[in-house]
């Protein structure tokens, strides 16, 4: 059982890591843009336990850290997405209001998203990486922010389906 | 109600962030294991990027673009406007050119013949509701211009100053059909006179009926005493043609004018003329012929097959 999981679930993250890119990141968004990796990633992890959002954040960063746009060291994403998974899943799986409201859902991913964008810059900053200007990089992580919350609609009930089909849950958003 | 968050999975968290921080130190520090590994991502995943960059391309910016379809718009619009800008530059760089030209030629002539001059930008040609043919120039009594001062260019005359104003004149030009300029033929002491028509040619009716002119001859002006209206060699057109009359004693041509009137920018006011009378230095030259390269082609017999008989 544990195996199929593992299995499903890392072929579900290429799948979206590929989506990533290969297509997202041909496209020239404005503002930034956004990542579809990382809304699912935070998706899959509000959707789950906070031990598994903690590992699905974790292997999120991994894929992340072989990108080869990432500029910072490898495990930056990991320690980020790890922190974020957990508390994202943290904070929805221990509240019946979050876990029950697709809308709320949406806008955790999004504040998951500048969090874990701006904890990124932060560690980034930390080992003294030079970044750009600070509008640029504010209008990034904005950006970022409400593309999530325009994209998150469309992915969201994807990645509960997936979800589902992995964890056999009966969750359904 | 809040559930959740035990110390197994905080145990997870905690073992978590230990390998990432762990990994990052690793990286930090150059272990080569880690740098293979994004390597092989990097070499793995090039060729898929490279064909979804083939088929995103023409479309990689329509989402920015239409984000940006305002500005894009006010750009489009501050770019017409430089482009008119510069347009207009262009055109008034070719005309200042063709000015500098104007002026160089009157320079030449002037200088030539040793003429004072002052140089004048036409500012309006006279309207044809006048039936006369005239030009205004920029300079007048500011600048000592008095009437019926020669006015030329670089090619000959252009007429006379007819009227001063306080920063301007008016010039009466040659083809007005009320102008009259003695002329004598380049090379000889012939003399007639030249009459303005209207139009782009003059009638010369030669003052001795012995004299004879010929196609091809040069007129230049042969000048008044003091200088006034008209100062002498300053070349006037060419005969184009010679006009047989038989109630005329003295011979008549057609006479075309060097100077073009129809595109005066700039022309000078001769303000004093030559101490003497520069004679035929004024006559333009002939232009050169061009070479022309001609090459004969001598067409050369086409060997024909012969048929040959095979032997077997």
């Amino acid at each position: 059982m544990l195996t199929r999981r593992f299995v499903f679930s890392g072929l579900i993250y290429l799948l979206f890591f590929a989506i990533q890119i290969m297509f997202v990141d041909q496209i020239h968004f404005s503002l930034g843009g956004f990542s579809i990796f990382l809304i699912f990633v935070l998706c899959w992890a509000a959707l789950s336990a906070p031990e598994i959002g903690a590992v699905a954040g974790f292997a999120g960063g991994v894929l992340l850290d072989l990108d080869p746009s990432s500029a910072g060291p490898f495990g930056q994403w990991m320690l980020v997405l790890a922190i974020a998974g957990y508390g994202i899943a943290f904070l929805r799986f221990g509240d019946d209001s979050l876990r029950n409201s697709p809308l709320s859902l949406m806008i955790l991913v999004a504040f998951g998203v500048i969090f874990s964008l701006g904890a990124y810059l932060l560690l980034s900053l930390l080992l003294g990486d030079d970044l750009g200007s600070a509008a640029q990089l504010a209008r990034t992580i904005l950006g970022n922010g409400l593309w999530t919350l325009a994209v998150a609609p469309f992915i969201l009930p994807i990645v509960s389906r997936f979800h589902r089909i992995v964890f056999e849950t009966r969750e359904l958003l | 109600m809040r559930y959740g968050g035990d110390n197994r999975s905080r145990l997870l968290l905690v073992i978590l962030i230990v390998t990432s921080l762990f990994l990052i130190t690793l990286d930090l520090r150059g272990v080569k294991v880690v740098s293979s590994l994004r390597n092989g991502s990097v070499n793995a995943m090039a060729p898929f990027q490279r064909v979804a960059s083939d088929i995103f391309s023409p479309v990689g910016n329509f989402f920015s673009d239409i984000a940006h379809l305002g500005r894009t718009r006010s750009q489009i619009k501050d770019l017409e406007e430089q482009n008119d800008l510069l347009r207009s530059a262009l055109i008034e760089n070719k005309s200042v050119l063709a000015e500098i030209k104007q002026l160089k030629s009157i320079l030449d002539l002037s200088g030539k013949a040793g003429y004072k001059v002052v140089n004048a930008k036409v500012i309006s040609q006279g309207s044809s509701a006048t039936y006369s043919q005239t030009i205004m120039i920029d300079v007048g009594k500011n600048r000592k211009i008095t009437r019926n001062m020669t006015v030329i260019c670089g090619q000959g005359l252009v007429g006379v100053v007819k009227e001063v104003f306080a920063s301007s004149a008016l010039v009466m030009l040659e083809s007005d059909p009320a102008f009259r300029v003695g002329a004598r033929i380049a090379g000889s002491n012939e003399i007639g006179i030249i009459s303005g028509q209207g139009t782009d040619k003059a009638i010369l009716q030669l003052l001795d009926s012995q004299s004879t002119v010929k196609v091809g001859n040069i007129l230049l002006a042969r000048g008044s005493e003091a200088g006034k209206p008209f100062v002498p060699g300053v070349p006037i057109g060419t005969v184009t043609s010679v006009l047989i009359s038989s109630d005329s004693v003295s011979q008549l041509a057609e006479v075309r004018y060097f100077t073009d009137l129809h595109s005066l920018g700039v022309v000078a006011v001769v303000i004093k003329g030559a101490n003497s009378d520069p004679r035929d230095i004024l006559v333009p030259r002939a232009p050169k012929p061009t070479p022309t390269v001609t090459v004969f082609v001598t067409p050369s017999p086409i060997a024909t097959p012969t048929p040959t008989k095979s032997s077997k």
